[in-house]
């Protein structure tokens, strides 16, 4: 190539429009999280380099390129800070690309390019889990890959359609190969190395704060929290209360959470059925699990339970995960409630919400005993004009106050808090529990969806010689809610319509078979790890499996893959395999060349017949005959299958002499005549 | 090989050539006889790939390893094409041409696929970087399925003499230029370079013509002058039937009938010029018999006479015989 015109490495018009699409198509999905200077330089630098090549222009001067590129990167760790990371790295990335775009002279140069749409593809992909965007992206590595057969190709340039069929065909014999290194590929638990996690994300769901109205925006969306496989039975409806952040300070508005340490002792002694399930979370960049009321069971080393007798762990839920958890949802406290606990838990602020106060204790005198007193200010909730409504008025600093006596419309968070402060008021240690509650049960796959529509707000109250007592005020105010969920209660709210709440209509039965496709998608792809490898290899038969074991059936599984495309092109290297007599010439055309006459590749077969007739007198008529033949039945203007069989048969038995034999002495020849 | 400096490749090559031995032409391109390396290309998409890796495990992403094992596995099956490119071709070429001092030996190359698919971007490449000055001579061509294809090489030749490549080379990096597959037909091509045609002497028959002709009447009995090959289109009564009959190529006699007596190209006419202007003006005189007179002519160096005659394979043979003259080896 080095001799060749300049014109045949320079780099054209259309490659560069090309690459340019390839390039927006990986970049498009990077857009989201680049500054968007960024991606205005990208776009610039691609529109003026199609430009200045539409004209007939080359690239422009080094001297500016270079300043524009040390500029731009040093803006961007300005900004950044690092390069480190998939955030980081595929912004700095992106910026290469562009720049390079602005300088691409020869082929090299969209080489690299290639190469950086191949890497941002794959960082799109680290940080995502959607099957729809690993589709899109073969796509965008597809047409690059045609992009670069077109741009590699030095000949004649290929057309579209053709460049397009034949990457296709190389990434589809591509898909075994990848599949069994995919499979059998050991994975390892954590990362290699701590990346700087990349905090651009969201927090979803539950926070660990909950101010008055925070749960009614969460009721709003049908984002799913996390999803739940029981093994066995699923607790009855009234049960599933999913507990997430427990909140213990209170400054008259807004509950928080409070320094929860590892728990050191089993402290709960159950007293009902236990059950055992699998909750997959999706991510919420907190470091909290989502369990069935009281866990005591769970698969994940790294996790504990923490004096609130919440699941956490270390690390922040960046990514979905997977937990086997066994609960019971009915426990006795063995031991009784620390004096320092005591005192967190009936702290209320100074001087707010005064009027709360008072009526505490003017109940409590009525109602000494405790559990008497919780059913008293329930019993207030039922009996009093209390309303539930995903539209609560807004309310001030003495928030308890107001929703008491003025407002009277609340939310779950509305009524847990009111009813938190009206215990601890009279002295009752109290919490606020927030969480989720219920969930819809998905009948295509056996699994039960909680969405963020499903948060909820509940108190646990300290009962002297029983422990915490878990009671959810809002069942007071509307027990349809409670028992049939959001939708049910809340049918008049215009507002809210959750096509899966409606459970008859065909368009929750899509959705519900969707997310079950979902489920089976990051079980069985996105969860895949060590653990399914070895039931993988269990599967095969393969007993007691480990690295070894898997290293070894990679190996295989690599061998039968390499053997199957061999044979694959090998295929492709004889002429026409449909055709018997095209087959039955090549064969004759071997056992002449092991015989010393091998045809000349400008040679047909009459020709070739009759350099053989010269040459090998002795062989000169049968050769002809058949090669005769086999022009007839090759060019000829019907198929004859009587005579392709003859044919056939005949270059079957055919068998020349060596050329050292028949060249012996005239006896010899003189004996083989007449055969 | 790009990639490879010129002493690993010639050493690859002096390999391959012991292995294989000398080939007969045509060759058919076997799997043995292939060899096949990354590119620069080839060598960057590696490096992206063990970053690809690295990162899908470090993310913990099965999804990122899916996407990386997929691009590692085009690159193997890329490999397997590349190699499948050149499989199976079969090439052939003339091994001996003719040239001129100061321009070009012309070899044409044959390519011929008879296998279902097509070849892209075969490259034919003759010499070494060493060789000379011009270095690599090289020409691309795809052959479609079932058909062949010529490659002309046309190597700049600046002096007289024998030129000698002991080997051609067909590579190709089709289809994504990460790999490069090539092979080495040890075939030796020569290029026989005459000397450049010059000199303004006028032919030695219009000097000797006189004196020639009235010796050659006087004998007037035999005008039987010698045998030259046969060539189409002469008469079938001046056949050598018996040289035939002895197993001999077909000739017909030349008879010295005034017209057509052989005009002898000697050295020993050029008296007075040094050897290279000498070889140049019996140049420029071959040229002038075989456009001009039908006379034959012969040729008559320091150790080799080529006896009279005329065509293409008499002059090839009269040309031969210039570059070849005063050289160490034929």
């Amino acid at each position: 190539m080095k001799l060749a015109a300049p014109s045949a490495t320079q780099v054209t018009y259309t490659q560069l429009r090309w690459i340019c699409v390839c390039l927006a198509l990986a970049l498009a999905v990077h857009a989201a999280s680049l500054p968007l200077w960024l991606l205005a330089t990208v776009v610039a630098a691609a529109v003026i380099r199609l430009a200045l090549s539409a004209r007939g222009y080359a690239a422009p001067p080094r001297a500016i390129r270079t300043v524009i590129a040390l500029a731009a990167i040093l803006i961007l760790f300005l900004q950044l800070h690092t390069f480190n990371g998939v955030a980081a790295g595929s912004a700095l990335l992106s910026l290469v690309a562009g720049l390079k775009l602005l300088e691409t002279q020869s082929r090299r140069d969209l080489y690299v390019i290639a190469l950086i749409i191949y890497f941002l593809s794959l960082a799109a992909l680290l940080r995502s889990e959607s099957f729809w965007l690993l589709a899109y992206l073969l796509g965008v590595s597809w047409l690059t890959t045609a992009t670069l057969l077109r741009l590699t190709h030095s000949t004649q340039p290929s057309g579209w359609r053709r460049s397009a069929r034949y990457a296709g065909r190389i990434s589809a014999q591509a898909v075994p190969l990848a599949l069994v290194l995919w499979l059998f590929f050991p994975r390892f638990d954590g990362p290699l190395w701590r990346t700087p996690s990349d905090g651009h994300s969201a927090e979803t769901g539950l926070s660990d704060t909950m101010s008055p109205g925070d749960i009614t925006d969460l009721a709003l969306s049908d984002d799913v929290a996390f999803r739940v496989h029981f093994n066995g039975l699923p607790p009855p409806a009234a049960e599933r209360y999913w507990r997430g952040p427990v909140l213990h300070d209170f400054d008259g508005r807004t509950w928080r959470r409070s320094y929860a340490p590892r728990l050191t002792s089993a402290g709960l002694l159950p007293t009902g059925p236990g059950y055992r399930y699998v909750v997959s979370l999706e991510p919420h960049q907190h470091n909290w699990i989502f369990a069935l009321d009281w866990p005591d069971g769970w698969n994940l080393s790294d996790a504990y339970l923490n004096s609130d007798y919440m699941l956490v762990r270390p690390a922040l839920l960046s990514r979905p995960l997977d937990v086997s958890v066994s609960s019971h949802t009915h426990v006795q406290s063995a031991e009784p409630l620390s004096e320092a606990m005591r005192r967190r838990d009936i702290r209320l602020p100074a001087g707010r919400n005064p009027r709360t106060l008072q009526l505490a204790l003017d109940l409590h005198r009525a109602h000494p005993n405790d559990l008497d007193y919780v059913a008293a200010v329930l019993d207030l909730f039922r009996r009093q004009p209390f309303f539930y409504t995903l539209e609560p008025p807004p309310l001030g600093l003495n928030s308890v106050d107001e929703f008491l006596f003025d407002t009277r419309r609340g939310f779950c968070g509305h009524y847990a808090s009111a009813f938190a402060a009206l215990m601890r008021a009279a002295g009752i240690p109290a919490r606020v529990v927030t969480g989720y509650y219920g969930g819809t049960f998905n009948r295509f796959a056996d699994y039960w969806i909680v969405s963020q529509s499903d948060a909820h707000a509940w108190d646990e109250v300290w009962i002297e010689g029983r422990g915490w007592m878990r009671v959810d005020p809002t069942s007071a105010i509307a027990p349809t809610r409670v028992q049939a969920g959001l939708a049910g209660s809340l049918a008049a709210s215009s507002r809210f319509a959750a096509a899966w709440r409606q459970p008859f209509s065909w368009l929750s039965d899509a959705r519900l078979q969707l997310d079950a496709l979902r489920q089976l998608w990051r079980e069985r792809i996105l969860r895949f790890d060590q653990r399914s490898q070895n039931q993988l290899l269990m599967s095969l038969g393969i007993p007691e499996p480990d690295g070894q074991k898997i290293a070894m059936v990679m190996g295989a599984g690599l061998v039968l893959v390499f053997i199957w495309l061999t044979w694959q092109i090998r295929r492709e290297q004889r002429p026409d395999p449909k055709d018997p007599v095209v087959r039955a010439y090549d064969r004759l055309c071997r056992k002449l060349a092991a015989a010393g006459l091998s045809r000349r590749p400008y040679e047909g077969a009459e020709s070739f017949a009759a350099r053989v007739a010269r040459e090998r007198p002795d062989l000169g008529a049968q050769v002809g005959a058949l090669c005769r033949r086999y022009s007839r039945l090759r060019y000829g203007a019907s198929r004859r299958p009587a005579a392709e069989r003859w044919f056939v048969a005949r270059v079957r038995a055919f068998k020349p002499r060596r050329a050292a034999l028949a060249r012996g002495s005239g006896q010899d020849r003189a004996r083989t005549a007449p055969r | 090989m790009r990639n490879l400096p010129e002493a690993a490749v010639a050493r690859i090559r002096a390999w391959s050539a012991r292995r294989h031995g000398a080939d007969e032409l045509p060759v058919k391109i076997e799997r043995r006889r292939i060899y096949i390396l990354p590119t620069r290309f080839g060598l960057m998409l590696v490096a992206l790939l063990i970053a690809m890796l690295v990162a899908g495990l470090n993310y913990n992403s099965n999804l990122g390893l899916a996407f990386a094992f997929f691009m590692m596995s085009m690159m193997l099956v890329s490999m397997h094409h590349c190699h499948r490119n050149l499989l199976g071709l079969t090439v052939d070429v003339k091994l001996e041409v003719d040239a001129f001092a100061g321009a070009d030996a012309v070899f044409y190359f044959m390519l011929r696929n008879e296998s279902a698919v097509d070849r892209c971007d075969v490259e034919v490449r003759l010499g070494t970087r060493d060789d000379s000055p011009q270095g690599i001579i090289e020409a691309t061509r795809s052959v479609a399925t079932g058909s062949y294809e010529e490659a002309m090489l046309a190597v700049p030749v600046a002096n007289r003499g024998v030129r000698r490549w002991s080997q051609f080379e067909l590579r190709t990096t089709y289809p994504f230029a990460w790999f490069r597959a090539w092979t080495y037909v040890h075939s030796p091509l020569t290029a026989f370079v005459a000397p450049s045609p010059r000199g303004a002497r006028p032919l030695p028959i219009a000097t000797a013509a006189a004196g020639e002709a009235a010796r050659s009447e006087s004998r007037g009995d035999e005008d039987f002058a010698g045998l030259r090959s046969y060539a189409p289109g002469i008469p079938l009564k001046h056949m050598a039937w018996k040289t035939l009959a002895r197993g001999g190529e077909a000739a017909v006699r030349v008879y010295s009938d005034p017209g057509t007596r052989p005009e002898w190209l000697e050295w020993s006419a050029l008296e007075g010029l040094d050897t290279e202007a000498r070889l140049a003006q019996l140049c420029r005189w071959i040229a002038e018999c075989e456009s001009g007179h039908p006379r034959p002519y012969g040729l008559r160096l320091p150790g080799t006479e080529i006896p009279p005659g005329r065509g293409p394979a008499h002059r090839s043979r009269c040309l031969r015989a210039l570059a070849c003259h005063g050289m160490s080896q034929p």
